[in-house]
């Protein structure tokens, strides 16, 4: 559906994009996950021929990516950042104008802009002006907004900021739900669970580039740590500490504001193998927690950076 | 046609602020003219002061010109008590005082003695008064030296007929200026108010970065986009020009249409829209937030206003105010419209003058619209 070679992008001095590659097949949730700067928008931007780049290609479909491929455009749908819809039109008349850039036959229009309302429940909103909608029903509006003409691809930049739980439970299975009518989905985010729990492969961008990419058990795979525990303990002696640091299978440790944290390669019974020690040593403890790898914990051992920093 | 149809949606939800301004413009219009009505532009009418006359003689000659000077003035008969005369004039009840010394006709008819007078110096009806004393005097003198008495010399002279004045008319329009010529006056400021506002507004809503991504991102091209937008202001415009049209003629419609110039003034008009529009779309370029263009909108439509003769005219601003204001579009609009006025009917150099003042009013609209692409044009990179 769309490959990416080499792409290169930079503001000034700034590099956004650094020879990125990437490659998007038909009929999947594929994710940008990277931390905000990671260049996620830039590459969405020139994906869609709405920035230059120096170098570099992009294709869409099969066909080259450029402003005037309005064939390619045809079958694309655009959900920003930010809400881009008009204050002075109604739910529906703006869903009615962004459907009617892609769909110009009457009947047609008015079926889509029905259904679209629908998908994101705005039935009872249709006559009212986004000002006076909330955050997380602004947010349905310019989803509906970008998707209504029925894309075979839709691009999705950060959708869900700023967007209170239910709302964001919504739109996550709006997704879902759009991918199993047939449509491909680019979904960018900086927030891992929700990449996590929709795609079915992500990349991770840092510094504009492709820095990981798979699905998530793939993801995980690559990466040493198997599981973390966190241990609530109040007093810790060096020598404990580096004690816990020569346990099998463990490859980190940290203690600080009074919280052990073990980093474990994937072996089993780690947390066993830890609290047992800590009643040897008559350490007391108080709650336990055991993980297992995040997105994160991957972004951290490639990177050396929390994906939040 | 979507964003054609997404230009007009926008505009009627504006219909409100387009009534209230054209509103106002109707109110503003009406209320110059009855206020102009009832001055004296372009008309003539001779002065009336009021004249203390003391009257030491009291013979044939003395009442003539007491009868004479009635015909233009107040006369109020007095006592020749030097206090009450001064007073009298210091407040104003008189301008003017006459002393007839007895034995008149002798003194100022056979010896030539000067009449006493007491007056406000320097004033201009006080020069206008001695001019009709002169005037008496000279002819009465003319017909005693023809041999007659001094009944048939006042007769004379008082039975007169009055040179009749008639204004000069240069420009065909008898002086007068007409009332469709104050209508248009106003033009500018409406369509600089409601163009500005309502085409801004929905200009600043499409020039949006995010709403100019997601356009520019479908798949309708951007000339198209420009030019389905352009044909929607071009349209609103046409409307508004339309309303002002018929205004001219709801008001003063049969006078409008005898006019010569009828043609020019809705050219004017006409010209003075499109430099509106390119007004508007720099306006909307410059700011998407609805108080700033308030800000911005009200600025240009009331300096231009005051700059360039739209509620004071022309001839009543200062030369260095007239040199500030042709750098302004309006301006030359506005003398367009005072040329039109003065000139009932357009001829040779007049023609070439108005035409001249439509060119520049057309280069003020073409620059202003290369700003606004190159403002744009900076805008899109920057974001």
């Amino acid at each position: 559906m769309i490959k990416i070679n080499n792409l290169v992008k930079s503001y000034g001095s700034l590099v956004a994009l650094d020879h990125l590659n990437l490659e998007i097949k038909e009929g999947e949730i594929f994710g940008l996950l990277g931390p905000n700067g990671s260049g996620k928008t830039t590459a969405i931007s020139c994906m869609l021929a709405l920035l230059k780049y120096e170098k570099g290609t992009v294709e869409i479909m099969g066909e080259k990516m450029a402003p005037d491929n309005y064939k390619v455009k045809q079958q694309i749908g655009i959900v920003l950042q930010n809400v881009a819809v008009f204050d002075e039109l109604t739910v529906y008349e703006n869903i009615d104008y962004f459907c009617g850039l892609y769909v110009k036959e009457k009947g047609r229009r008015k079926e889509l802009v029905e259904e679209a309302i629908h998908f994101v429940g705005l039935e009872e909103y249709v006559k009212i002006r986004p000002k006076k909608l909330s955050g997380g029903l602004l947010r349905r509006l310019n989803i509906a907004c970008g998707i209504a003409h029925k894309p075979r691809l839709i691009i999705l930049d950060e959708p869900t900021v700023a967007v209170d739980p239910q709302s964001r439970n919504r739109i996550l299975e709006g997704i879902q739900e759009l991918n199993r009518q047939g449509s491909t989905i680019i979904y960018t985010s900086h927030y891992m669970e929700e990449v996590e729990q929709i795609c079915t492969r992500i990349a991770i961008m840092d510094h504009g580039r492709s820095i990981a990419v798979g699905t998530t058990e793939e993801l995980k795979s690559m990466i040493k740590t198997g599981e973390t525990v966190t241990i609530e303990a109040a007093v810790l002696e060096k020598e404990q500490i580096q004690a816990v640091r020569n346990l099998p299978h463990v490859f980190d440790v940290k203690y600080e504001s009074q919280v052990l944290t073990v980093r474990c390669t994937g072996a089993k019974h780690n947390l066993v193998r830890i609290l047992n020690y800590l009643q040897d040593e008559n350490i007391s403890f108080g709650r336990v927690f055991s993980e297992l790898p995040t997105l994160n914990d991957v972004f951290l051992e490639i990177t050396g950076k929390e994906l939040r920093d | 046609m979507t964003v054609f149809k997404g230009y007009l949606k926008i505009i009627k939800q504006n219909a409100p602020i387009i009534l209230l301004y054209v509103g106002i413009f109707f109110f503003i219009t009406l209320m110059i003219q009855a206020a102009t009505k009832q001055s004296m532009d372009g008309t003539y009418q001779a002065e009336s002061m009021k004249i203390g006359f003391v009257d030491e003689d009291g013979g044939t000659l003395a009442m003539g010109l007491h009868e004479y000077l009635e015909k233009y003035h107040q006369v109020i008969p007095m006592e020749n008590d030097k206090k009450v005369l001064q007073e009298n004039l210091f407040y104003g009840n008189i301008q003017y005082i006459v002393k007839i010394p007895a034995g008149f006709e002798e003194k100022c008819l056979k010896q030539d003695e000067k009449l006493s007078v007491t007056k406000i110096p320097g004033s201009y009806t006080s020069f206008y008064i001695d001019q009709q004393i002169n005037s008496f005097l000279n002819s009465a003198k003319t017909y005693d030296a023809a041999g007659y008495t001094v009944e048939e010399t006042v007769k004379a002279v008082n039975g007169k007929e009055e040179p009749k004045v008639t204004m000069l008319d240069e420009g065909g329009n008898g002086g007068v200026t007409p009332g469709y010529n104050y209508y248009y006056r106003f033009i500018p400021y409406m369509m600089i108010n409601v163009l500005c506002y309502v085409l801004g507004s929905i200009l600043s809503s499409f020039h949006k970065a995010d709403i100019r991504k997601r356009m520019q991102a479908s798949a309708v091209s951007v000339q198209r986009q420009n030019l389905e937008a352009l044909l929607a202001a071009f349209l609103f415009g046409l409307f508004l020009w339309g309303i002002s049209i018929a205004g001219g003629f709801a008001l003063h419609g049969s006078e409008f249409m005898k006019s010569g110039s009828m043609l020019y003034y809705m050219l004017n008009a006409l010209i003075m829209l499109v430099v509106a529009l390119a007004m508007s779309y720099l306006v909307g370029m410059l700011t998407n937030n609805i108080n700033a263009l308030n800000g911005i909108v009200n600025t240009l439509s009331l300096g231009m206003g005051f700059l360039c003769g739209v509620f004071v005219p022309m001839e009543m601003l200062g030369k260095g105010v007239r040199t500030v204001a042709q750098f302004l579009p309006v301006y030359w609009y506005e003398k367009s419209n005072d040329l039109l006025a003065e000139f009932g009917t357009v001829t040779g150099s007049i023609r070439v003058e108005i035409f001249q003042a439509f060119g520049i009013q057309l280069v003020f609209a073409v620059a202003i619209l290369c700003v606004a692409m190159v403002v744009g044009r900076r805008q899109r990179l920057g974001s």
